[in-house]
Formats: C-alpha cells, structure tokens, sequence
C-alpha cells in the first residue's frame, strides 16, 4: 500500500481520536477497527502501533487497565484528561494540516 | 475457535524465543497474537497453531518484536526518571528542605577548607567502595532466589534494581574524575561558585538516596501503581 507512508505521522492522532470515542481499547482492536473504518485502506501495523501507544502512555495521555478475559490478560488503553485535551489539540492540528495540504495540491486561483 | 491454555503459555514461550523477556511486555504480545490467531482461523479452521502464529507474527515486520520491545524500553526510561523526579522534588518542600539545606550547608562550609578536595575524594570512595560492596551483595542474593524460583520479570522492577547501582558507581567517579581533572583549590574559588557546587553536590547526594533506598523501599508500591496486571499474577 503505497499512501502507508502517508498515514506514519498521523498514527498517534488516529489512536487519540479512536480512543475518544471507544472509552477504552485494546492493542488488536485498535487494529481491527481503523482496517473497518478505512474498509482495508489503512493498516496499522503491529510494530507500530504498540510503540506508539507505549509512547502515549509514558507521556501521561493514555491510562492503563488489565482484565483477565477467558484465559488470558489483556491491556487495555483510555484516554486520561491530558490525553482527552490533546486529542482535541491534535485534532485541530490534524485539520489545519489537511487545509494547507488542500492549498498546496489543489490551489483556487482567483483574480484579485 | 478460541486458544487453550496450552497455547498460551506457548506463546508466552514464542516470545521469549523472540528477545522479550519481560513479562509486562510479554502479556500484551500474547494476547495480541492470539487475537490474530483465532480470527486467522476464522478464515481457515484447519491451519495449524504454528502456521497461524508464525503468519500473525511476519506482520510485526523483519525486526520481528525488536521495535516494541526497544520503544518500551524508552517510554519505560521515562516514566523512571518521572517518579525519580517526583521523589527528588520532595526533598525541596518541607520538611525535607531543612536537611537539604543542612547537606548543603556542609559542602559549603568543606568546600571552603584548604583540604576540602582530600575530605571530598575520600568520602566519594569510601561510598563508592560501600556501593560495590552493596551491589555484588545483592548481585549475589539475587542469583541465589533466581536459581530457587523463576520469577516473573518486570521492567520497571529491573529499573529500580539496576539504574540505581549504574546511576550512583558512576557518578561518584565521574565526580571524582572531574574534581582531579580540574585540579583546582575550591577555597580559592569565589563564594558563589562554591555556592553552585555545593548545590549540584547536594542534588547528587538526593538523586542518589532517593534511586538507592526509597524506590526500592517502595518498590511493590510503584509496580502495583505501574502494572495493574501485578496483583493478578
């Protein structure tokens, strides 16, 4: 998938958004649901996804919470309310950015 | 088709084959996996345990759980120097201040003797000594307990156990390194400088007793913080 590269800066922004509307995830489902969201467009990798949420957590945005579901642990992700006020900076950030790109490929001349 | 257990503690296994030795990051390596897994099986009941974890694990990408492990190590380093700092700041709040500003008071007054760098290098290795003492002490007992029980790794756990040791040996002869270096008579030096190494030699000796006795006093106490999966193994 070629616009893989793309999508690399955004990924923590992706995991942000999701987590605020999720409450809370784990890794794989994470996963899942950006393949379902961008029907197969965008794949998150394994090898960076976790790093990212590693990362995310070890900067205060993310909380952690363990379960035991059936015969194994699994960690889950929520947004903690620095994270939830980053989200929506990173968003903000996020749309500024697509509207430069939108200047940028597709410029509207006008005769002023 | 759900994972038995059998199949878990096999990729518990797996990833110990694959460099991830510790436990905390393990677990979540697991369960991914086995998430993978059972939806490869979805799609193909028949394929073997084997065939289907080495598929779901090329998605990690040639350097296998090298990036992972290597990220969490990072994001680990930080959340340390967090909590060393967030013990460190109390000895600059009352009621610790009074001994800090006590400790500070006594490298003023040292420095300012004619013999201060002999009073210095002497204390840094007698603590130095004591340190080494104090790490093959443990080294040793901890070799003893691992051979008794295979313990559960955790990489917090290993931090509070071994960045203090790194921490406190080098800094003492890295101190000491930079003091004959400079080669200088501090009595000679003006009050403000002596000020400011009075200062940083005091900080030292805080970061060092916080990394050296209270985190690994608390050590139990920051890993159920940390870890919410400590109490349930």
């Amino acid at each position: 998938m070629g616009n893989q590269k793309l999508f690399k800066g955004s990924l923590q922004t992706i995991i942000l958004k999701l987590l605020a509307q999720n409450d809370k995830m784990y890794g794989y489902e994470i996963t899942q649901k950006v393949k379902e969201l961008t029907k197969g467009e965008l794949k998150i990798t394994e090898g960076a996804l976790y790093p990212a949420l590693h990362k995310l957590e070890a900067d205060g945005l993310l909380d952690v919470e363990v379960a035991k579901v059936g015969n194994r642990l699994r960690k889950y992700y929520k947004l903690t309310e620095h994270g939830t006020k980053e989200t929506a900076n990173k968003l903000e950030e996020m749309q500024e950015f697509l509207k430069t790109m939108q200047h940028l490929v597709n410029p509207k001349f006008s005769l002023e | 088709m759900k994972l038995t257990e059998s199949h878990i503690q096999r990729l518990y296994k797996f990833t110990r084959e694959h460099f991830v030795y510790h436990y905390d990051v393990q677990t979540e390596l697991v369960d991914h996996l086995a998430n993978d897994i059972e939806q490869i099986w979805v799609a193909q009941p028949h394929l073997k345990f084997e065939k289907a974890r080495d598929i779901s694990f090329k998605k990690f990408g040639v350097f296998g759980f090298m990036d992972v492990v290597e990220k969490k190590q990072k994001a680990m380093n930080k959340h340390y120097r967090k909590i060393l700092w967030r013990f460190t700041k109390e000895w600059f709040t009352m009621p610790k201040i009074i001994t800090t500003g006590l400790i500070f008071m006594l490298f003023f007054i040292v420095l300012q003797l004619k013999h201060s760098f002999l009073i210095l290098g002497t204390s840094f290795f007698i603590l130095a000594g004591y340190d080494v003492f104090l790490f093959v002490k443990e080294k040793i007992k901890n070799k003893r307990k691992e051979k008794k029980q295979s313990e559960k790794k955790w990489l917090l756990k290993e931090m509070i156990g071994e960045s203090r040791r790194g921490f406190s040996v080098i800094s003492f002869i890295n101190i000491f390194n930079i003091i004959n270096i400079l080669d200088l008579d501090f009595y000679t030096l003006p009050l403000f400088v002596i000020a400011i190494l009075a200062f940083a030699a005091t900080f030292t000796c805080i970061i060092y007793h916080v990394s050296w006795a209270v985190l690994p006093s608390k050590a139990e106490e920051l890993l159920i913080e940390k870890y919410p999966e400590y109490s349930l193994v």
